[in-house]
């Protein structure tokens, strides 16, 4: 099992204003983490710095790696869907490539390796019918899973999802989960939800952000935990959903 | 009689600027109307007024100083929306009505009477100089050259930053490399159709074009096209009855425009008239 990066005491935020507070975390090779908190708490400024769109005001993000692949080769991410133009004209295919385009040529011209790594990541999804289809003539769920593919096409070993399950049917959820537990064998993944009813039987552990980072080495989840962090989540679930309390935990 | 017409040569010239026109904007009109830039393009052609304002004062080719001016702006407006606080459809509105305050400041300061005034706000291909010709044919060879071999990365640039952004790709160089380009475009087509009417020769046949076509290449090939055709008849009907180039060619764009529509109406109506038999 060996460490992708670890987070030491970071301080991050826009402009002037600090968001996330003194937050350390280690992410492992096989970690399948839950990232919860309330809205404004700091979920995508954590990822920002983990992507490295922003740098931290204090502390360090330190990246490792058993041999000499790129760092940003390595982190797959799937961005929020409403910060996509739906009506932007590129097709399916196009959007995929995209997620190669670090190993394509200065041109962004690419081989047929690569298209094959397309079509395979796409058949994956199981969406490769749309392959000449626009993005706008798609359903939430098929855009989903296109970004999904965008984000796998280049084997990462890092797979980072923003709220993947917004705006999608139910049935495009449980989809979506089964190939993540899948994915889980070739890479760590860190999810962002607010919805922890369902991606909790998924996820491996939980980490609570909200200003600061409380993380948890298990699934469970207790209703303290969600009443500190004032989680706007579904707690509603069916029949034999495992559920288990939590002990209380404070936070300093 | 058409071989007659050819030999004046500001005939050619018109017909070349026709031309270089519907080629630079069907490019870079692409660009604006994916990248959801209109306003913003807006904002460039009027504030690129304060240069040809300039221009005239100081007694030199007004499109070159409109061509810095616009460049400047573009810039401009991009590093204030990206690095700082201020909203970008307020810089934009700030620098369209400061150029064009701009412009008229120094086309009053202007001892004697501005000949060519007319012909800046709404065109006049009939006058496009031998030098404008050269100029726009630099300008459509950069930026076919920039759109074949730099095609995907401006692609995926434009559809999602972020992305981009974690892929490494220099986004903001890419950003402001094709803002002073769709700049240079406003301003070197500000002859053909002038600075009021430039906008919708980045638009229209952008928009017609993604009527039949929903993929980035087919709408620049496709808009092309149609600018070229609405150039055309917007410069017959312009020699023959005497008005603007720049409005002719708009009125002939915006009625390939409606006949577009039109036609894919029909097309599904009788498609569903089908259907119902």
């Amino acid at each position: 099992m060996g460490k992708i990066l670890e987070l030491k005491s970071v301080s991050a935020g826009y402009d002037d204003e600090v968001i996330l507070k003194n937050v350390s975390l280690e992410i492992f090779d096989d970690d399948f983490i839950g990232i919860i908190g309330p809205n404004g708490g700091g979920k995508t400024t954590l990822l920002h710095v983990i992507l490295g769109l922003i740098k931290p005001f204090k502390g360090t993000i330190e990246f490792f790696s058993d041999n000499q692949h790129e760092r940003n080769n390595k982190i797959g991410y799937l961005p929020q869907i409403n910060k996509i133009d739906k009506k932007f004209p590129i097709t399916v295919e196009e959007v995929v490539l995209s997620g190669l385009i670090y190993g394509s040529d200065i041109f962004g011209r690419f081989s047929k390796l690569q298209k094959k790594q397309a079509n395979k990541t796409l058949k994956r999804v199981g969406i490769c019918d749309m392959r000449d289809l626009t993005i706008g003539e798609l359903s939430g769920g098929q855009i989903q899973k296109v970004l999904l593919a965008r984000a796998i096409v280049s084997s990462p070993r890092l797979l980072i999802l923003d709220e993947p399950n917004t705006f999608v049917d139910n049935q495009f959820e449980g989809e979506l989960y089964e190939i993540l537990k899948e994915l889980n064998n070739e890479m760590a993944i860190i999810i962002v939800s607010h919805d922890v009813g369902t991606i909790s039987s998924y996820i491996k552990t939980i980490a609570c952000v909200n200003r600061d980072l409380h993380y948890h080495k298990s699934n469970k989840i207790s209703e303290e935990q969600l009443a500190i962090y004032n989680c706007p989540i579904k707690l509603i679930t069916h029949g034999d959903v495992p559920h288990t309390v939590l002990q209380k935990h404070n936070h300093s | 009689m058409i071989s007659e017409l050819f030999e004046y040569k500001f005939i050619v010239n018109s017909l070349l600027a026709g031309i270089l026109a519907s080629i630079s904007c069907g490019i870079i009109g692409t660009y604006i109307v994916t990248r959801r830039m209109v306003f913003l393009s807006g904002g460039i052609t009027h504030s690129s007024f304060g240069g040809i304002g300039l221009g005239y004062y100081l007694g030199f080719n007004p499109i070159i100083s409109a061509a810095i001016f616009g460049v400047l702006s573009a810039l401009g407006i991009e590093f204030v929306s990206k690095r700082t606080n201020v909203r970008e459809d307020s810089a934009i509105g700030i620098l369209w009505s400061f150029g064009m305050a701009v412009g008229i400041m120094f086309v009053f300061l202007t001892p004697g009477y501005a000949p060519n005034l007319m012909s800046y706000l709404f065109g006049s291909i009939l006058t496009v100089s031998t030098l404008d010709i050269l100029l726009m044919s630099g300008l459509s060879i950069i930026l076919i050259l920039v759109f074949t071999l730099f095609y995907r990365i401006i692609l995926f640039v434009s559809y999602d930053q972020e992305y981009a952004k974690t892929h490494n790709i220099a986004v903001s160089f890419i950003n402001y490399f094709l803002i002073a380009l769709v700049a240079l475009t406003i301003v070197l087509n500000i002859k053909v159709v002038g600075i009021i009417l430039v906008i919708s020769l980045l638009t229209i046949p952008q928009s017609v074009a993604n009527l039949f076509t929903k993929k980035f290449q087919n709408i620049i090939v496709f808009s092309i096209v149609i600018a070229l055709i609405g150039a055309f008849m917007g410069l017959i009907i312009s020699y023959q009855i005497n008005i603007p180039s720049g409005a002719s060619i708009i009125f002939s764009l915006v009625m390939i425009f409606l006949l577009a529509k039109l036609f894919l109406i029909l097309k599904r109506s009788f498609r569903l008239s089908k259907q119902g038999d």
